[in-house]
């Protein structure tokens, strides 16, 4: 009997790291839905005017230090939107990272959508301007369920990125 | 339920050695790391499958009973006075061992792992550390870089586990002759268990990860990631106060109301001869051994940290002048517990009034036994571990006629509250421990009965009736 209610033991806990190992599934997402993950890292432009150092100001400086340029370290917010079919899904005025506000600002927002055709509209302003965008894309697209759409900016071409 | 700690350590053993096997095989890389893993699961099932299998149920196993050891400690309130040091110590082996088996849910590089990243950087994002998201890193798979993967190998191979043997130690310095090894069959039967789950469901591989795609059904190990679906359902920052917040509360837990503090041992320096025996069998490493402050011819003295003793008396039942037989007026050993101090024990024995049968029990207070057999309506002296009791205690109510049957009640095997009060008992009876029970006891008429809450109790009413059977033949027999 000792020997049965071991046995019957050590197989509950087999049981139990096996079955909560796997079960219960997780459905993560629904099969009709996508993903489109906002996500991009980008720097707005300074709170000011660079303003170019005269000879006689570079002179003074140590000369490791005589950049001809003297720029605020500043930077705008970025003012962020994404409207899928007219809708607005995301909109967020993003803060320069960094102790002085001089970094990147950046943005990471997975959003859930239904699958199918959608027209897709993602703008962005990084200066110093009260309204409307000055980067802008809008398509015509399909998204697949499943799918993870990539809305990205690319800093080189300054262009939004839709993958 | 008494080896939980010790399990845990032997189910880290268990992935170590399993890890080793599959490290020689498993390559650091984002195209190599599925392959590698997957060459292990299928080509080379008979050992690297299993291997892997060991490895993954080990980790969970260990998860398992470190929450059951957790939860364990709590209910026994063994996590108050001088234990806080292990209670508290015991939480960075938490916040060490979920990493360590979740990024090497990470290494496998499977739906699973996209997921775990994904969702791991969406968690880490939310401490204000990284400039860049992290999450970024898991945008696409151009954006995925080897040496990001190659940093996650790192930490699950190397720097969590160097961090885990520091914690371990760390949380068991402070205990003399901590426990890290649970009984052989214990070792076996679990690790028969898990080869059999490891045969029967080998672990497996979900669908290589895709970046450009969404995992859309998990078979979640929820042992490790129970706590994920929450970011999804909440929010990280609402995950990071959860989790933060348990935390703390685990860390107050020894501080917070109702909190009980018996007064610590106190020596007595006229009857202290520093023979050094209380130092030797306290549980806690709360004796230390001094030199002598009063002047008497002998080496040294007991001294008792008022911080790390438990009051569990376990240093007056080691004690060679806590006999009842003393001729003196009052009985003050060298080392008493002010609780019941072994004057009051022996005045507490002298008054009992056995049954006819002649049968008392001492019982450790705080466990149900003693309350049990009070019900039962046996005679009961409480005492706060049976191993407070000086074993000429027993020959004293024995040769006194006091009892006819010493019934000793105390916790089972590896269970004593205070550590080892059942293994000294077990030992002074026998005499393989000083102070010794005299050889003229007839043992007959000692019976050691060491159960625990969650075993059978009714089982210690029956060996209680068969001893007093027992008791009354032997009774006979002498007559």
């Amino acid at each position: 009997m000792k020997y049965v209610s071991q046995i019957v033991a050590y197989a509950l806990f087999a049981v139990v790291v096996g079955l909560f190992s796997i079960w219960p599934r997780y459905a993560l997402l629904d099969p009709q839905k996508a993903i489109v993950s906002l996500a991009f890292s980008h720097a707005g432009e300074r709170i000011g005017e660079c303003r170019r150092l005269t000879q006689e100001e570079l002179n003074e400086l140590p000369p490791n230090m005589r950049k001809p340029d003297d720029c605020p370290r500043r930077r705008h917010p970025l003012f962020v939107q994404l409207k899928i079919d007219q809708q607005l899904l995301y909109e967020s005025l993003l803060q320069p990272s960094g102790l002085w506000q001089d970094g990147k600002s950046n943005v990471y927002q997975r959003i859930r959508v239904d699958a199918g055709e959608h027209n897709l509209f993602v703008g962005m302003r990084d200066s110093d301007r009260q309204a409307g965008f000055d980067y802008t894309q809008e398509i015509d697209l399909v998204i697949s369920p499943g799918q993870n759409l990539l809305v990205g900016f690319d800093a080189t071409s300054r262009r939004f990125k839709i993958q | 339920m008494n080896h939980l700690g010790a399990l845990t350590i032997f189910f880290c053993w268990i992935v170590l050695i399993s890890g080793i096997w599959l490290l020689i095989f498993f390559r650091t890389s984002v195209s190599g790391a599925f392959e590698s893993v997957e060459y292990l699961s299928r080509e080379q099932w008979y050992l690297g499958g299993i291997m892997r299998s060991l490895h993954r149920y080990a980790s969970d196993a260990a998860i398992l009973v470190l929450l059951l050891h957790l939860l364990k400690e709590f209910s026994f309130d063994n996590y108050r006075q001088n234990r806080w040091f292990s209670w508290i110590t015991g939480l960075p082996l938490v916040w060490i061992i979920f990493p360590l088996g979740i990024t090497g849910y990470w290494l496998v590089w499977d739906e699973l792992a996209q997921y775990v990243a994904i969702t791991s950087a969406e968690l880490l994002d939310r401490v204000p550390i990284f400039t860049a998201p992290m999450a970024g890193n898991f945008l696409s798979d151009a954006a995925l870089s080897d040496r990001f993967f190659t940093l996650m190998a790192f930490m699950h191979l190397i720097g969590l586990p160097i961090f885990l043997v520091f914690g371990i130690w760390l949380h068991v310095f402070r205990l003399s002759g901590p426990r890290i090894n649970p009984p052989r069959a214990l070792m076996s039967g679990t690790l028969l268990s898990l080869l059999f789950l490891s045969l029967v469901f080998p672990a497996q591989s979900q669908n290589k990860a895709n970046l450009a795609l969404a995992p859309q059904d998990l078979q979640l190990d929820w042992f490790y990631l129970h706590a994920y679906p929450l970011v999804q359902a909440w929010c990280p920052g609402w995950v990071w106060l959860l989790l933060v917040s348990v935390s703390g509360l685990i860390v107050l837990a020894p501080w917070l109301p109702p909190a009980r503090k018996a007064l610590p041992a106190s020596v007595d320096l006229d009857n202290c001869n520093g023979c050094q025996r209380c130092a030797d069998d306290c549980p806690f490493g709360a004796i230390q051994m001094v030199p002598r402050s009063d002047g008497k011819s002998y080496a040294r003295e007991a001294s008792v940290n008022a911080d790390l003793c438990v009051s569990c008396g376990i240093c007056v039942g080691a004690c060679p002048t806590a006999t009842p037989f003393r001729k003196r007026s009052g009985l003050v050993p060298g080392i008493d517990l002010p609780a019941l101090p072994v004057a009051q024990l022996r005045k507490q024995i002298m008054r009992l009034d056995p049954r006819d049968d002649g049968i008392v029990a001492i019982a450790c207070s705080g466990r149900a036994a003693a309350a049990k057999l009070r019900k039962a309506g046996e005679v009961v002296v409480e005492v706060q571990c049976i191993g407070q009791v000086p074993p000429a205690f027993f020959d004293f109510m024995l040769s006194r006629n006091i009892a006819r049957g010493v019934f000793l009640g105390g916790c089972g095997e590896g269970g004593c509250r205070y550590r080892y009060g059942t293994d000294w008992t077990e030992q002074r009876i026998s005499r393989r421990r000083d102070p010794q029970l005299r050889e003229r006891v007839d043992r007959r008429r000692i019976l050691k009965s060491w159960c625990d809450l969650q075993q059978n109790q009714s089982n210690m009413l029956r060996q209680l009736a068969e001893f007093r059977a027992a008791v009354g033949r032997t009774g006979a027999d002498d007559t």
